[in-house]
């Protein structure tokens, strides 16, 4: 069972086709994947785990535009005909991915009209993303962004509970880890989260999502149409 | 142009994308290639709505924009004759939350996604061209993202007025100070201040609905990273980019 969708949407054939080709790996936390510039050696298809796409700033802090689930591929520029990365690909949920080299990559893109279709609906689907974070920095407050971030995690990790540290959250959310702390303890005092020592625990999945700002449900609901497969539905309690 | 026409003939190729395209798929291509007006504030797609065509801007410029429930608007993107928009219809996605809007009156060729589409699926060199189209314009996307939450308005307007005119024959942009804070997001008295400031510095010289870019060199030194990242992969990308500006065919 396949569970990374982009695959599992794949026809039978294509899929099998693929297989030789992927090798399953652990990510952990922390590791990267690609720097900025740097040519992608490997494309990755995630199963549990959870990676970050970021943007370097002014040489050294980062802000992340994007997060990459089992709804995608981490990799999309060779899809594009592109060789190397433009973000920093940073592990932010350790867990099993499938891998494959560039070159296998390559000759599987070529040979397969489905995977091509997909991974061009998905890019298509990211830039959603990408765009959905440019106006979320531009007009939505931070308490409001995290709660979105969180949720974010939450359905591609598939657990209520993680880890993300002061650092990751104020990559994620682009302000200095004092805005950080003032996001989370507001967070904590609906008792929507517990945080603590870099452990996230949500305790109201409803009110996290009341809590997020309007990019949530879109960006949710992107991911889960995607590869047009059944959505899996979930309840969450209703929205005030 | 050829001297002693007094009309130009229209030539699809003055976007610079259809250009680069091997003559046999130009040529598949340019029956179907509809010369369009492209007026201010023309909406190119509505988010939401069914995109039938794909633009390739000739002199106008198209601004992707994403448009909040409460009205709030902000530029995500902005294609000159580089590009095209509505990559949508070649991509498959599903309806993108932004919309399109021209920015910058013109004209274009449109042509029906169904045929661009075609020709994407069976040219090599087509399918090549659009999508390292589409990773200059994530890019763009992104840095946008970036240049919203870090950025001063000064510094963001400096990148917009450049980004404009490397799509613009002239160093002037014809905008309202209205029309700018829709696209930076931000309220109209911070343009006003902005653009004063930029004044103010010698960089540009702002009238009622215009703003002339007095000193190119000196807003280069002045703006953000976000334009030098977004200009350095639109050339690194796009074969058919002049290095310095846009020039008009």
């Amino acid at each position: 069972m396949q569970a990374n969708r982009l695959l599992a949407s794949l026809p039978r054939k294509s899929y099998r086709d693929l297989l030789p080709g992927l090798a399953a790996v652990t990510l952990d936390f922390g590791d990267v994947l690609y720097e900025p510039g740097a040519r992608i050696r490997d494309v990755y298809f995630p199963d549990r785990s959870v990676v970050s796409l970021l943007t370097v700033v002014d040489g050294h802090s980062e802000l992340e535009v994007g997060l990459v689930g089992c709804e995608g591929m981490v990799g999309i520029p060779l899809a594009l005909g592109v060789d190397t990365s433009s973000v920093r690909a940073l592990v932010q949920g350790g867990g099993a991915a499938m891998q494959m080299s560039a070159a296998g990559f390559h000759k599987a893109f070529n040979a397969s009209a489905p995977l091509r279709h997909g991974l061009h609906r998905y890019a298509h689907g990211l830039m959603a993303q990408i765009t959905q974070t440019a106006a979320c920095n531009r007009f939505h407050r931070v308490e409001a962004r995290l709660a979105r971030w969180l949720l974010m995690t939450r359905d591609r990790v598939g657990s209520a509970q993680f880890r993300l540290t002061q650092e990751f959250l104020s990559h994620m959310l682009g302000v200095r880890r004092v805005g950080v702390t003032h996001a989370a303890s507001a967070l904590q005092r609906r008792k929507l989260i517990e945080y603590e020592r870099g452990n996230i625990r949500i305790l109201d999945s409803a009110g996290l999502e009341a809590a997020a700002c309007s990019c949530y449900p879109l960006v949710r609901q992107l991911a889960e149409n995607r590869q047009g497969a059944s959505v899996r539905k979930r309840t969450y309690g209703r929205r005030q | 142009m050829v001297k002693g026409r007094s009309i130009p003939s229209p030539d699809p190729r003055a976007n610079h994308l259809l250009a680069a395209l091997p003559d046999a798929d130009y040529q598949a291509l340019a029956s179907n290639l509809e010369r369009m007006p492209m007026p201010l504030g023309m909406a190119v797609y509505e988010s939401g709505g069914a995109q039938g065509f794909v633009y390739f801007p000739a002199n106008s410029i198209v601004s992707l924009l994403y448009v909040l429930e409460d009205g709030a608007s902000t530029e995500i993107a902005v294609t000159g004759n580089e590009g095209l928009v509505g990559i949508s219809l070649f991509m498959g996605g599903e309806t993108t939350p932004s919309r399109a809007v021209v920015q910058s009156a013109g004209h274009g060729y449109r042509v029906r996604g169904a045929i661009l589409r075609k020709l994407f699926e069976s040219s090599g060199e087509v399918q090549h061209q659009l999508l390292r189209f589409t990773q200059a314009l994530i890019t763009q996307m992104t840095q946008t993202a970036v240049c919203n939450r870090h950025h001063a308005v000064d510094q963001q307007l400096c990148r917009w007025l450049l980004l404009m005119l490397d799509r613009l024959s002239s160093n002037e942009v014809l905008m309202t100070q209205e029309l700018i804070a829709n696209m930076l997001g931000v309220r109209r008295e911070g343009v006003t201040e902005a653009a004063g400031k930029l004044q103010a510095e010698g960089l540009i010289e702002y009238r009622r609905g215009r703003i002339a870019v007095l000193d190119r060199t000196q807003l280069e030194a002045r703006v953000c990273e976000c334009y030098g990242v977004v200009k350095k992969e639109y050339d690194r990308l796009l074969s058919w980019v002049a290095p310095q500006g846009r020039a008009s065919n």
